[in-house]
């Protein structure tokens, strides 16, 4: 009775697990979901578990709910795999824009600054040649 | 330029390629294009020696890979206003004569991508048989999973539009983004070329190459890709 207590907390822990999953992998959220109802499933009904263990030529109930154990552990892996790659996704993209921010930030310190025309107070400004020929 | 095309620029990738990209920019230059590389957080000098050569130079401060590598220098060239955008090797097996080859090919009316190809002509020299194979399988996967009948799918030498640069949002940070470049091409349903290149072999830039094993790799990228949002 007590590891079938502890199984079946395990497995809840799983099923919030595969739910909290679901959201970003939903290919992992579902067949965790499915192994971990199977797993209780068997844990509270384990003479059906000795049947199928049979039937597939496991032999005994118990060996095939550590396989399934195993499959939960392969899975939650895999997810673990997936997120990593969740996060590099982050990382890139940060570091683009950082690198695009510095490229143009360098680009514009190296441009050299407009030169102002002079002001000439009294005067009027003297026209540019290529305007006087264009009035022509 | 070529009709209308007006701001084209070249995106060269580059990590740890200071013996040669000093001399692959300055080729590019001299041909008139303007050329963004982008230094994948090299060790060696790089960066110095691209800007140097005239290219803008575009750093992550971390190694993110190629595919990382080449969406940002097309970030970075749509800021710019490109109206065309060719990723060119950093590793001097392209010819910059090529560039004006896709170019003309992206003139043509309703042509969004203009994809260099090895094998239109056989004109590529110093192509060893293992990395004859190993392309001939890609070229096999690829037109299965994608439908395009390309004859060269891991070229780097690619021109495209402005609307196909936007159609394009490369994730795959290593070598699968050529093969998700080709998704993506398919995906937009957008029109596509081969040009016929010429890649010139040298026994640095076969060093540079990609292995057997990098397939295998290659193939767990775009699957474990698959699998999430």
């Amino acid at each position: 009775m007590i590891a079938q207590l502890l199984l079946t907390a395990f497995l809840a822990f799983v099923l919030v697990y595969a739910w909290s999953a679901h959201r970003t992998v939903p290919i992992i959220g579902l067949l965790a979901s499915g192994a971990a109802l199977a797993g209780l499933y068997f844990v509270w009904v384990p003479e059906h578990a000795t049947a199928l263990a049979a039937f597939a030529g496991i032999g005994r109930g118990s060996d095939l709910i550590v396989y399934i154990w195993v499959v939960i552990s392969l899975l939650i892996m895999l997810n673990l795999h997936l997120k990593l790659r969740l996060q590099l996704d982050m990382i890139t993209r940060l570091a683009r824009a950082v690198a695009i921010d510095r490229a143009k930030e360098s680009r514009r310190d190296a441009s050299p600054p407009r030169k102002r025309r002079p002001v000439m107070l009294g005067r009027k400004a003297e026209v540019g040649p290529i305007q006087v020929q264009a009035k022509k | 330029m070529t009709g209308r095309i007006r701001n084209p620029w070249v995106v060269v990738a580059a990590y740890n390629e200071a013996p040669v990209v000093g001399g692959v920019v300055s080729g590019i230059r001299r041909a008139g294009y303007a050329v963004v590389v982008v230094d994948d957080g090299s060790t060696d000098r790089t960066g110095d020696a691209a800007l140097l050569a005239g290219a803008v130079v575009v750093r992550h401060p971390i190694n993110l890979g190629q595919g990382a590598a080449l969406q940002t220098g097309i970030d970075y060239a749509l800021e710019q206003r490109a109206d065309a955008i060719v990723t060119f090797d950093a590793d001097g097996q392209h010819s910059p004569a090529a560039i004006a080859a896709l170019l003309a090919a992206l003139d043509q009316s309703g042509i969004d991508f203009a994809l260099g190809s090895r094998f239109l002509t056989g004109a590529t020299a110093n192509l060893p048989v293992s990395r004859r194979i190993l392309l001939s399988a890609a070229i096999w996967f690829t037109r299965a999973s994608t439908g395009l009948p390309v004859t060269d799918t891991h070229n780097g030498l690619r021109a495209m539009t402005e609307r196909g640069a936007r159609a394009i949002s490369l994730r795959q940070n290593r070598m699968a983004h050529a093969s998700e470049i080709l998704h993506q091409i398919a995906q937009s349903r957008l029109r596509v070329i081969e040009v016929p290149v010429n890649i010139e072999y040298s026994a640095y830039s076969l060093g540079k190459g990609q292995r057997v094993t990098d397939a295998l790799t290659i193939l767990i990228d775009l699957f474990a890709r698959r699998l999430y949002r």
